[in-house]
């Protein structure tokens, strides 16, 4: 076949060549909708129609429960014993001692109470110097 | 159009989705196939992105907006499956697509899914050496034998400049098959 005046519609169709497996599309959609997410009808509705009222009665019990729990949480929060009573109580109605108190101050308590007096050196001198006792008490 | 309307709505439907479903994959199976198989050339390769186009479509069917027909509308997803498909496969090997389509056009003989003869080989490397859209156009106005204005519809080109890209090609392609 010579080529030199070669012109597409001139000549016989050229098909692409390309041939598929035997019986490739007997069975691709079958393998095209075993993949597929689809919505199986009634069956599946109806469950999750269960399942929505199911979820809505589950729901419904958790409130119904925790309404007890919710009251008598409220309840002792109005009941806080104010500190006057409680100090009352400590001072006139308890075998706490004062020493027990102090055990029970933590380190930051005690930070708290720490009060710093700044005083210098001289000024101690000067306060001992002055305080006509010191003999009495270095003595003693 | 009106009869469309209601087959899209039958394949939206739980009830009538299967059967539905069934009759677009008996329909437009070996037309979209064929379309990408003529974009990817390799036969395994085609079946994976025609099972990916049809996965895609039955996925994007509830926001088809029926602006474009539902045959062009798979037609565009088909397409872009399949030059996404070719662009992915070059680049994992390190080339471009360009030179990867060379290469298995190179080797169509050896292709047990390819029985053309001399003049089929040699069509597919000539168009194997057009630029990517002529290609495209080349392929599904001479192969698949699509109207202009379905190929319009589907690329979103111009009637006009469609033919343009025709012309060049098939003038393209005649000097090749002349001095080969």
């Amino acid at each position: 076949m010579t080529m030199k005046d070669f012109k597409l519609e001139n000549e016989p169709k050229i098909t692409s060549g390309f041939t598929t497996p035997e019986g490739y599309f007997d069975t691709f959609s079958e393998k095209v909708l075993a993949q597929l997410p689809m919505e199986e009808p009634k069956v599946i509705a109806i469950f999750t129609l269960r399942k929505k009222w199911l979820f809505a009665a589950a729901a419904l019990l958790i409130v119904a429960l925790s309404i007890p729990l919710f009251n008598s949480i409220t309840a002792t929060a109005t009941e806080e014993i104010d500190a006057e009573t409680l100090e009352n109580y400590i001072t006139y109605h308890s075998g706490i001692s004062e020493n027990d108190l102090v055990d029970l101050l933590e380190n930051e308590d005690l930070e708290q109470i720490k009060v710093d007096y700044n005083v210098t050196d001289s000024a101690t001198e000067e306060a001992l110097s002055t305080n006509a006792n010191l003999e009495h008490y270095l003595l003693n | 159009m009106q009869e469309e309307k209601e087959f899209i709505a039958a394949l939206l439907h739980p009830k009538t989705q299967q059967v539905a479903f069934q009759k677009l994959l008996q329909d437009y199976q070996k037309p979209l196939y064929n379309h990408i198989r003529n974009i990817v050339l390799n036969h395994d390769d085609a079946d994976d992105v025609l099972q990916n186009t049809f996965i895609k479509i039955f996925q994007y069917l509830k926001n088809f907006k029926g602006e474009s027909k539902l045959f062009s509308w798979m037609y565009r997803i088909a397409t872009n499956e399949a030059i996404t498909f070719i662009n992915n496969k070059a680049k994992r090997n390190g080339t471009t697509s360009e030179a990867m389509q060379t290469k298995i056009v190179d080797n169509l003989k050896a292709d047990v899914y390819f029985d053309g003869n001399e003049i089929e080989l040699k069509l597919q490397k000539a168009v194997a050496l057009l630029p990517e859209k002529q290609q495209l156009v080349f392929k599904m106005k001479y192969y698949e034998e699509l109207k202009y204005e379905a190929m319009s519809e589907i690329l979103g080109t111009s009637v006009g400049a469609l033919k343009a890209s025709y012309h060049h090609a098939v003038k393209k392609i005649e000097e090749y098959v002349k001095r080969n």
